[in-house]
Order: structure tokens, then sequence, then C-alpha cells
């Protein structure tokens, strides 16, 4: 999942640029599936090197690693939010497990956030805000777009 | 003490969090400056290769176009070539001394052909990524251009790559360009968006020119030799403060479409930057005095 999302993104997504505006940020979908009660500390790690290594192929260190960090943090406490108190300690989020519209709701939350931080941090010193909530609204379409139709495959 | 440990063990993913984000904040800050680390680019070795592989691929769909192109400004620098050549026999009825004068001057720079691996348009800092690096010749701050015209200056240089600031880059590019055979001089700027439209800043008020004139590396920056194309003057305005004017230019160079590039090493560029330094070295030594 690792592997194949940042191949995904830094071969094909990064060249996406829908009207000029909207880049899909695929690989948000790997802080979103992380199992409930999995290690904190792991979840942050491990969003933090896909963000990284996102980072290094897309010439912009630091960037993707700090907001996928954040995204990671958000994932462990929504997930507690979201799921249903009887469901099983190790839930995994997936529509499957969450059914439709919970999955959506946590996807478009964690999406959200991550496109409004990374465009807000990528325009730091160049900062038009009409350009950046396009580009942030633009940008969450998209890859929830994505999210969805794997996540509406996965779950068959 | 138990206590402090307790609260620690219970929040311990909040250090990591804090610690981790520290990390990305301290990167993304530290590549701004001039002394970026060549590990966290594209430049690095791995990055680099998937990126040539995936240009590799990718570059026989776009050769035709850009032969054709190449061609044609081939062609047309052939005549205009021939042109100046017997305009020069005419005036000094010496053909062997031109010549001479040319491959001197030719002599003077050398160029290091190489091939974009990475490239980006729609961002506000694009930078491109070519395969030649510190074993073949690449130096930082060495322009980069290709047959259309100007593309960028080399900011990092690993083994084998390097990263270009693209001249779309709109916090760090400034290349310093003039007005064709007129010489009033101002700097190249990108304010995002458009990728085939610059702004040139800083051309004094008293400048003659007219739309559609060409603008070319002045030369005075070290890193261009003058004349290298930049694009044509599409429309001209005054500055905010009404000092100087501020040029639109249509750039010549297609980024969305840059395979083959040179990276030019200018050998005089090494003695103008000791000169330099030791004017410095001579004004600072007065004023201490």
């Amino acid at each position: 999942m690792f592997l194949s999302l940042l191949v995904a993104q830094v071969l094909i997504l990064n060249h996406v640029h829908f009207l000029g505006v909207g880049t899909p940020l695929l690989y948000v979908y790997f802080a979103i599936t992380f199992r409930r009660n999995f290690p904190k500390w792991l979840v942050l790690v491990s969003c933090f090197l896909l963000g990284l290594f996102i980072d290094i192929f897309s010439n912009t260190p630091g960037l993707a690693s700090s907001v996928m960090t954040i995204a990671g943090l958000a994932q462990c406490y929504l997930m507690n939010l979201i799921a249903p108190r009887d469901s099983a300690e190790d839930l995994a989020a997936s529509i499957k497990t969450l059914g439709f519209s919970k999955f959506a709701t946590l996807s478009a939350i964690i999406t959200g956030l991550y496109c409004v931080l990374f465009f807000a941090l990528e325009a730091f010193n160049f900062f038009d805000i009409l350009m950046w909530l396009a580009r942030s609204f633009v940008s969450t379409v998209l890859t929830m777009v994505l999210i969805l139709a794997i996540e509406s495959v996965r779950s068959r | 003490m138990r206590n402090l440990l307790d609260f620690l063990y219970k929040y311990h993913h909040w250090l990591v969090f804090i610690l981790l984000e520290v990390v990305s904040v301290v990167l993304l800050f530290q590549y701004n400056s001039y002394q970026g680390s060549v590990w966290f680019s594209s430049a690095s070795a791995v990055a680099g290769k998937v990126y040539e592989l995936e240009s590799k691929m990718t570059a026989y769909l776009s050769m035709a176009k850009e032969n054709e192109e190449l061609t044609m400004r081939n062609i047309y620098q052939e005549r205009q070539l021939d042109q100046l050549r017997r305009l020069y026999a005419e005036a000094t009825k010496d053909t062997t001394a031109a010549e001479l004068k040319e491959l001197e001057f030719l002599s003077q720079y050398k160029l290091i052909p190489a091939k974009v691996v990475e490239n980006s348009i729609h961002k506000a800092e694009n930078l491109i990524t070519i395969d030649k690096g510190r074993k073949d010749g690449v130096e930082p701050d060495m322009g980069v251009a290709c047959g259309n015209g100007v593309v960028g200056v080399v900011y990092l240089v690993s083994d084998h790559y390097s990263v270009v600031i693209s001249a779309l880059n709109a916090a760090s590019s400034r290349i310093s360009c003039a007005i064709r055979g007129r010489g009033y001089f101002g700097y190249l700027h990108w304010y995002g968006g458009d990728p085939s439209v610059a702004y040139v800043e800083d051309v004094p008020r008293h400048a003659k020119f007219k739309l559609g004139e060409w603008m070319v590396t002045s030369g005075f920056s070290s890193i261009f030799p003058s004349g290298v194309q930049v694009g044509k003057i599409e429309q001209a305005y005054n500055s905010s403060d009404g000092l100087s004017y501020k040029l639109k230019v249509r750039l010549s160079t297609d980024f969305g479409n840059v395979r083959d590039v040179v990276v030019i090493s200018d050998k005089s560029i090494a003695e103008r930057a000791a000169l330099m330094q030791a004017a410095r070295d001579s004004i600072s030594f007065k004023q201490r005095q």
C-alpha cells in the first residue's frame, strides 16, 4: 500500500492539474485506513515517512511530511469519534466496516484538512486567498472521488 | 517523577508528533536557504533514476514536435549568420578575421548537453531536474538553456543529477535580460499562473523599444552569456512606483515541453567572480582605514 500509493502519486497523479488548480493527493488515503487502537506513534511515523518520500520526489522537503503527520494524528482521534462504540477494538476504516456515510465523512474531514493545510504551506510566500481556496477545494473533491472509487472496489 | 513518567507514557504519541513536525518544519525552511540538502530533493540518486526512466518513456512522444521546432530555428539562425557574415565582410573587407573572432567567442563557453528528467509548470516555485551532475562538470549557478531560449539556473548538484530553478519560479528566479540591439536591461520575474508569460522589471523610463522586439539575456549576471533568447515584448506597463517600465514578455521557451537542454559553463565566470571579490575586498579595506 505504501509503495503503490507512492508510485501512483509520483508518476501519475502529480502530473494531473485539473483546470490548472486541482491535483489529487491520493496518498492521504494511507492515513485514513489505519486500524483503531493501532499504536499512535507508529501511525505518525509511517505517515511522516510516506510524506517524506513524496517530498523527495516532488522537491518539497517537509511539506507533505508535516501535513501527513497532522493527518495521521487527526485520524487517530476521528476514528474514535466516528466509529460506533460497540464495534471491534481493531476496526479498520473502510466502507464495509463503517458504512458509506460514516466512511465518507471521515475521509472528507481528513482529506479536506490535508488539502487546506498542504496548499496553505505550499503557498507560504506567495499568498493568494482565492487561489488557495480553489486549489484546496478542487483537490479535495478529486481526492475524495478517487478514494471512494478505490474503496468501493475494495469493499466488494 | 513517577507521575511524570506516567504522563510521558500516556502521551508519548504527542511527543512523537511534535518531534516529527519539528523535523518537517526544519526541512521546509532549510531548503529555502541556498545550502539545501541534495538528499531530500529529486537530485538524489534513487528519485533521479526513477524520473529518468519515466522521462525516457515519454520522451519519444514529444520528439517530433521538438525536432521540428529545432530545425526551424536552425534554419533561421543559419540565414541570420550568413547575413551577418556578409555585412561584416562588407564593412571590414576581411573575412578570415571574422571567423577567427567567432571561434574565439564560442570557445569561451562550454556547453554540456543534458536531458530534463523531471519538470513542473503549475506550482508557484517550479524546479527542473536534469540528468547531468557534478561528474559531468555541472556546478551551481550555471545557466541552462534549450533550443528556444532560457530555461533556468542550476541550484543543487549531486554526482549525476542537478536541480535547476526554472525561470518559472516566482520566489527565486531573477534572470538579467536586455532588449536585443538596444541594451536597456531589467530582471525577468514570473508571478505564477500562465507558464508562457513573464515580466521584465526595472527597465528605465527613458528606454526606447517597440512592442514585438526580442528580450535576450544581458550577460551581466555572469550566469548566461549575452544574447540567449528570452521572449518577445508583448505589452509595456508603468511600474507601481512610476520610476520604471514593466514589460510583459511572451516567453520563447515552451516550459511544458522542454526535453533537451544545455548547461552553459562560462570559463570567464570564475575570473569575473574573482575580480569582483578583489574589488569588494579593496573597498572594505579602504573603509577600514
